[in-house]
């Protein structure tokens, strides 16, 4: 394999996503203001591990405000109790996310005047990253209908649990609480207290905060049990203008998850791209997901990855062991188990939403589905020194059109300009035409030079 | 143009399936189709010819008329005449494996080959009064469903795209005038978007949420090709108004208060028995594909 390299720039990808794809995110519930500071969180990133009816959803936070002012509402299906409520680690959300990013790799062509072993061809087929087979104060509180069901403290983080029985008195409550929260909010609460929702309402502790003297807020995780796989996100299209992007990372034994109530699609992947891309591969997967999403009008969930835990091909990042994927909450996976017997699906779905294409909620399911997929790029080196056997010349004369096809893919996939991008293909060196006076014919019995090696001999 | 209202549906489902596969990036693979229309037609074949072999046992065998030499005759004699009596009906396995097709995701072959078996053999071993009361594709999916580790339906597969509903309801619409039975998807289709709007109105949602739950174009598949069977749905108008609204209620409940997301089939599963009593309740004529009356007596 040593003229196989694969490179992988899963660091690049991981820009691609968070930095290119700059619009304003919130979370699924809405972060709310103490101060009148307009706050917006940056990424929304969330694993969802879930086996039957016991999930654990993980909230990772890049929020970038004051600490002061941050604060959290989200909808959850149970009352949770203090031991359901826990303050991850932050690497994981990273972990994750490297580990599943849509990824670049490299191949570089061989000496085509160098004979190839059949076994290297085969080895050097590209692998296809196509589907493949393998083997989830009390009295004014009853007045306003709202019921503490839990208060309580974890980590950095103060968190009460409310229950309501009108979305006006849970308005009132909060805004007498303290959180000055976005205009209109009772409407969109109403429907949450009446489908029998809870309510997560989490902020910082300041001292608790800087006496463990950390640079930024933990993610938080809650477990809980329920028969409702959902995510609530109308909430956090109050406080955000235009589209939000949501990257859900779902953990399951299974195999794959989907959105049952929008399309789950897969974002184009396994094309052949010009080499120069290297340099830019941010701007392309930026570029490239935004063509795509507005292509499928708006409306769709992408799939990035699925894969078994157990393995990858090519790996962006190691693969996580069972304690990361415990602390991603993978509760089934028994502790120190090997990484090849951890039992662990991971579907990554890259949402990017707004208000009037996604009126619900997003509502997803396990399937039993066992394909496997990732965005996958693929940059062929081409061979460019000296080959200047028939096989050489027949191989330079090739790499135009070569070139010609990787760029109108790039184009197709981008929208950038077909001509910007030609301009960047790399120089063969050759003219595609008239390069050899040979014809095909005497390239194939190579009579003439054997005729000159015969009138050489008979001279 | 067809005589036959079920090579109407076989074209639109046809087109359902080319236009899913070229449009819609589905797990699906030509393999899965191929094996559900091989176990369909094989199934059909089987039961076809026993059903034909028993026939000819009982002298019942329709307009044909027999030599005296042949009648109770010895079984290779018996079988002789069961297959010349066969008649083999390709339209009806072919619209099951259709419709498991569309429906039904697998990770494995023998997978939509169960679904297929039983999709088939239903029709001919669950049956009273001569009547099967299982939705054949619907009853593949619910086995499929529940035996096997690996098949699942992807509900959200179709989007909410306007014209794809406007397709369905097209096509849809054609099969269903020629058999009429319209009445079962308008009062499914009209009661189960009351429920829906009344539970908006309830939550309080903006009404574009009760919208998108009914664009569904799934939801439009299921209301337009198989909650409207003609053969295995009651016979009398008002028994398939009573058992279109349980369906849609039923629906409406599991899909909001389990949140099954396979609620639809679960509800036609259940409900099918219902066809039984409501038979007995309102007996009416028994639907015969138009061309096909006189064979159906002797193969059932």
């Amino acid at each position: 394999m040593k003229n196989l390299r694969v490179v992988i720039i899963g660091a690049i990808a991981v820009i691609a996503c968070f930095c290119f794809a700059r619009p304003v995110l919130a979370f699924c519930g809405f972060y709310v203001a103490k101060a009148d500071t307009s706050l917006y969180n940056e990424a929304s990133q969330v694993i969802i591990a879930r086996d039957g009816d016991r999930t654990v959803l993980t909230m990772a936070n890049d929020y970038q405000g004051e600490v002061a002012d941050f604060a959290m509402v989200v909808p959850v299906p149970t009352v949770l109790q203090e031991g359901q409520v826990n303050v991850g680690e932050p690497a994981i959300v990273q972990r994750l996310d490297d580990f599943s990013a849509p990824r670049l790799v490299e191949y570089f062509d061989p000496d085509p005047c160098e004979p190839v072993r059949l076994f290297d061809e085969a080895e050097m087929m590209l692998p296809s990253a196509a589907p493949q087979s393998a083997g989830r104060g009390a009295a004014s509180d009853e007045a306003l209908g709202v019921t503490v069901e839990a208060q309580f403290a974890v980590g950095e983080y103060e968190i009460v649990i409310l229950s309501a029985e009108e979305s006006d008195g849970l308005e009132t409550w909060l805004i007498q609480t303290g959180y000055n929260i976005p205009r209109g909010a009772s409407e969109l609460l109403q429907p949450y207290i009446r489908q029998g929702l809870k309510f997560f309402v989490a902020k910082v502790n300041l001292d608790e905060f800087d006496r463990a003297g950390f640079q930024q807020l933990r993610p938080l995780q809650i477990a809980y049990e329920s028969p409702r796989f959902m995510l609530p996100i109308r909430l956090g299209m109050m406080n955000a203008q235009g589209d939000q992007d949501l990257v859900a990372y779902l953990l399951t034994p299974d195999g794959q998850v989907e959105l049952t109530n929008y399309r789950t699609v897969k974002i184009p992947s396994d094309v052949n791209l010009p080499t120069y891309v290297e340099d830019q591969f941010g701007e392309f997967y930026g570029a490239m997901f935004q063509r795509s999403y507005e292509r499928e009008n708006k409306e769709v969930a992408f799939l990035e990855y699925a894969w078994s835990m157990a393995g990858c091909d090519p790996c962006s990042a190691e693969p996580l062991n069972a304690e990361e994927l415990r602390q991603a909450g993978a509760f089934w996976v028994a502790p120190n188990s090997s990484p090849w017997e951890s039992n662990v699906f991971i579907t990554r779905l890259h949402v990017r939403y707004s208000r009037n294409k996604f009126p619900e909620d997003l509502a997803f399911q396990q399937t039993n589905n066992q394909e496997f997929f990732q965005g996958r790029y693929v940059m062929q080196h081409p061979f460019l020194n000296g080959a200047s056997c028939p096989a050489g010349r027949e191989y330079r004369r090739s790499l135009p059109a070569r070139f010609e096809q990787e760029a109108q893919t790039l184009a197709r996939l981008t929208g950038w300009n077909i001509n910007d991008i030609r301009r960047q293909l790399p120089a063969v060196g050759v003219r595609p035409v008239d390069e050899s006076d040979d014809t095909w014919w005497e390239e194939l019995w190579q009579r003439s030079s054997q005729l000159l090696n015969q009138f050489a001999t008979a001279g | 143009m067809f005589r036959d209202a079920r090579d109407y549906q076989i074209l639109f489902l046809s087109l359902f399936l080319c236009l899913g596969l070229v449009t819609r990036d589905w797990t699906l693979r030509p393999a899965v189709i191929g094996v559900a229309i091989a176990t369909t037609l094989l199934t059909q074949t089987l039961f076809s010819l026993w059903g034909s072999y028993q026939a000819v046992g009982n002298g019942q065998t329709g307009e044909l008329v027999l030599p005296a030499t042949l009648t109770g005759g010895s079984p290779s004699g018996r079988w002789q005449l069961a297959w010349d009596n066969f008649a083999f009906n390709w339209r009806s396995p072919l619209i099951s494996a259709l419709g498991l097709s569309l429906l039904l995701r697998v990770d494995h072959l023998p997978t939509m080959a169960l679904a297929a078996f039983v999709a088939i053999a239903s029709k001919f071993l669950l049956k009273v009064d001569g009547k099967h009361f299982f939705n054949p594709a619907n009853l593949g999916i619910i086995a499929a469903l529940s035996f096997t580790h690996d098949a699942w339906v992807s509900p959200g597969q179709w989007g909410e795209e306007i014209w794809y509903a406007l397709i369905f309801l097209g096509a849809g619409g054609m099969v269903l005038k020629r058999v009429g039975r319209w009445d079962t998807t308008a009062a499914f289709l009209g009661s189960y978007a009351l429920l829906e709007a009344l539970r908006n109105l309830y939550l309080g949602w903006t009404w574009d949420v009760w919208l998108h739950r009914l664009s569904s174009g799934s939801l439009l598949l299921f209301a337009l090709f198989m909650v409207t069977d003609p053969r295995s749905i009651p016979n009398a108008r008002p028994a398939r108004l009573i058992w279109a609204l349980s369906i849609a209620g039923l629906t409406f409940v599991l899909r909001n208060y389990f949140y099954l997301s396979t609620a639809v089939f679960w509800t036609l599963f259940l409900l099918s028995p219902l066809t039984i009593a409501l038979d007995r309740l309102w007996q009416s004529d028994r639907f015969v594909w138009k061309g096909w009356a006189a064979r159906q007596s002797v193969i059932g």
